[in-house]
């Protein structure tokens, strides 16, 4: 087996292990089923809409619900795994096998993705299955108004939760960035929130300071669009919503920019890991 | 070729007062040789545990080198060869000993052939087989104890690295450890091993070395200083050379032996002059 196939195997060994652990424990169980009561609550509370159709408000909420409790998932668990297995020393006897530590790296980041992408599909397809029932309750009422056949986009649904899960990998490699030089898991985690505000707002300042005068604050903006990832432009709720078709090339597009960004924090995270007395 | 070349090997840590450095290696030198079972002594905070980590890769010295098989323990083939318990490991909780037993074993080049049966034998042999299908996180100290001995033996390392394997275990898992060092010796495999406790040294290493606030103050063979544990140490008033030649001569009339002679003031002017920081002068000196 050539080197970089052992390297590989290794971090699929270190992801499958990270993975199988952080799936047998409480926080990510409870914080999924709260994502699942939440949308399923909004059920319950679809009288209250705000003027919204139904199927809008109970797709509005599911994604949101999604959005929410995604992103403390990536940060709680990314920060916690991390720190949990430097505490106890797991990490430790880990890097005494010839496993480099980029490897290890990688391979904790690989597994936080994995059940990311295993939330995120849990999450759609229950969004999928209320908003389907619900719609299809509708239809039995008032046969007229869907004429045109089912109005709500389920293509687009599941394009919307493939870009939530590119949205909460970038932020869990944010996060194990942070974590890899924090000295403390609260650090960490207090410090992946910042982030994920900072990420999630990036583009209000980038408008706001890209339209200025100064092209100091041109300047700025351009670096901060450069440095700071964009979270925003993976929220796809509001076209989804709205019935706008979502191209193959945007999804290409925010995969591309989340692949980057992944790889970029993750190689940081590498980089700081590296040289730390463990 | 030397399993284990330390030479000058320095580390400091941040702390003892702010902004401050304290020192747990100073000057370490230390071989050991293929085969040799070698014991490291000495009290809690002498810098056995920052040693041995650092000849795994997992803290980086100040100054000075370490190499496993003449190879930088940072590069990680080398580690291939190289079984490690810490002196209290840890575990993922919700991962039971097999899978555990099973990653280490794979992360360490194992082929998935014959996987289980290498698993399943370490584990018996570390007296885990019952629990091996139990989560971690409800070991008892001893039983992550011999979990850890489990993943440290499962690929059969040419190098075995044991941080105080002696403390949490009970006397039948103590017995096993010695059986195991002896099993060790005979296939000529390489065993540090680090204790506080003398016992264990005393009964399966080939060869003692001591440490002491980060220093070696001894490394020597383990017969020795078990020759030295049979000596009684007098301590009189300073003896002139003629006194002591004939003290010499009286004990080697009665079939005794004089190993050596101290003088407790040259041992204490060297502590005043390592105690008193360079370009200031001491007075006076207490008991």
């Amino acid at each position: 087996m050539s080197p970089p196939a052992i390297a590989l195997r290794r971090t699929a060994l270190i992801a499958a292990s990270t993975l199988r652990e952080t799936l047998r424990q409480r926080t990510p169980a409870l914080l999924a089923a709260l994502a699942a009561a939440l949308a399923g609550g909004a059920w319950l509370l679809r009288d209250f809409n705000f003027g919204a159709s139904d199927l809008r408000f109970l797709l509005d909420a599911g994604l949101g619900a999604e959005a929410l409790f995604g992103a403390l998932v990536a940060v709680v668990v990314t920060a916690h795994q991390f720190f949990a297995a430097l505490d106890r020393g797991s990490a430790q006897l880990v890097l005494a096998r010839p496993v480099r530590r980029a490897e290890y790296i990688a391979g904790h980041l690989g597994g936080v993705v994995l059940l990311l992408l295993g939330f995120c599909l849990l999450l759609t397809l229950w969004m999928a299955a209320l908003l389907w029932w619900r719609e299809t309750g509708l239809m039995r009422a008032d046969p007229g108004a869907f004429a045109q056949g089912r109005r709500v986009p389920y293509a687009g649904l599941a394009w919307a939760g493939l870009a939530q899960w590119l949205r909460l990998s970038v932020l869990a490699a944010v996060t194990l960035f942070l974590a890899s030089y924090a000295r403390s898991g609260l650090f960490a985690t207090l410090a992946g929130f910042g982030a994920f505000v900072a990420c999630q707002s990036q583009h209000l300042a980038c408008d706001h300071f890209g339209a200025a005068a100064s092209p100091w604050a041109r300047g700025g903006a351009w670096l901060l669009g450069a440095l700071v990832p964009d979270l925003h432009r993976f929220d796809l709720a509001d076209q989804v919503a709205a019935g706008e078709s979502i191209a193959p090339g945007q999804i290409a597009g925010l995969a591309a920019g989340a692949a980057i960004y992944v790889a970029a924090f993750g190689i940081l995270a590498a980089c700081c890991f590296q040289r730390r007395d463990l | 070729m030397n399993a284990i070349e330390v030479t000058g090997l320095v580390k400091e840590f941040a702390g003892g007062s702010p902004g401050g450095r304290r020192r747990a290696l100073d000057g370490v030198t230390l071989r050991v040789g293929e085969g040799e079972i070698v014991g490291l002594l000495g009290p809690n905070g002498s810098g056995k545990s920052t040693l041995l980590k650092l000849l795994l890769g997992l803290l980086h010295p100040t100054a000075g080198r370490c190499r496993l098989w003449g190879a930088d323990p940072d590069d990680a083939a080398t580690r291939a060869t190289v079984g490690f318990l810490p002196e209290a490991p840890g575990f993922p909780p919700d991962l039971t000993g097999d899978e555990i037993v099973r990653l280490h074993a794979r992360l360490s080049g194992l082929p998935r052939a014959g996987l289980a049966a290498r698993v399943a034998r370490a584990l018996a042999r570390a007296g885990l087989a019952a629990a091996a299908h139990q989560p971690a996180g409800g070991f008892s100290l001893g039983m992550r104890r011999r979990l850890g001995l489990a993943q440290a033996l499962v690929h059969d390392p040419r190098l075995l690295i044991l941080d105080e394997p002696v403390s949490g275990l009970d006397p039948e898992g103590a017995a096993a450890l010695t059986a195991l060092l002896a099993e060790c010796r005979a296939r000529g495999r390489t065993v540090l091993l680090s204790s506080h406790v003398l016992e264990p040294v005393m009964e399966s290493c080939d060869r003692v070395v001591v440490l002491q606030r980060g220093r070696v103050v001894l490394d020597a063979p383990v017969d020795d200083l078990a020759r030295r544990a049979g000596c009684s140490a007098l301590l009189v008033d300073a003896l002139p050379a003629a006194l002591l030649d004939e003290l010499r001569r009286w004990l080697a009339a009665r079939g005794a032996r004089l190993h050596g002679v101290e003088v407790p003031a040259a041992a204490l002017a060297q502590i005043i002059r390592e105690a008193v920081p360079a370009g200031a002068a001491a007075e006076t000196a207490e008991p």
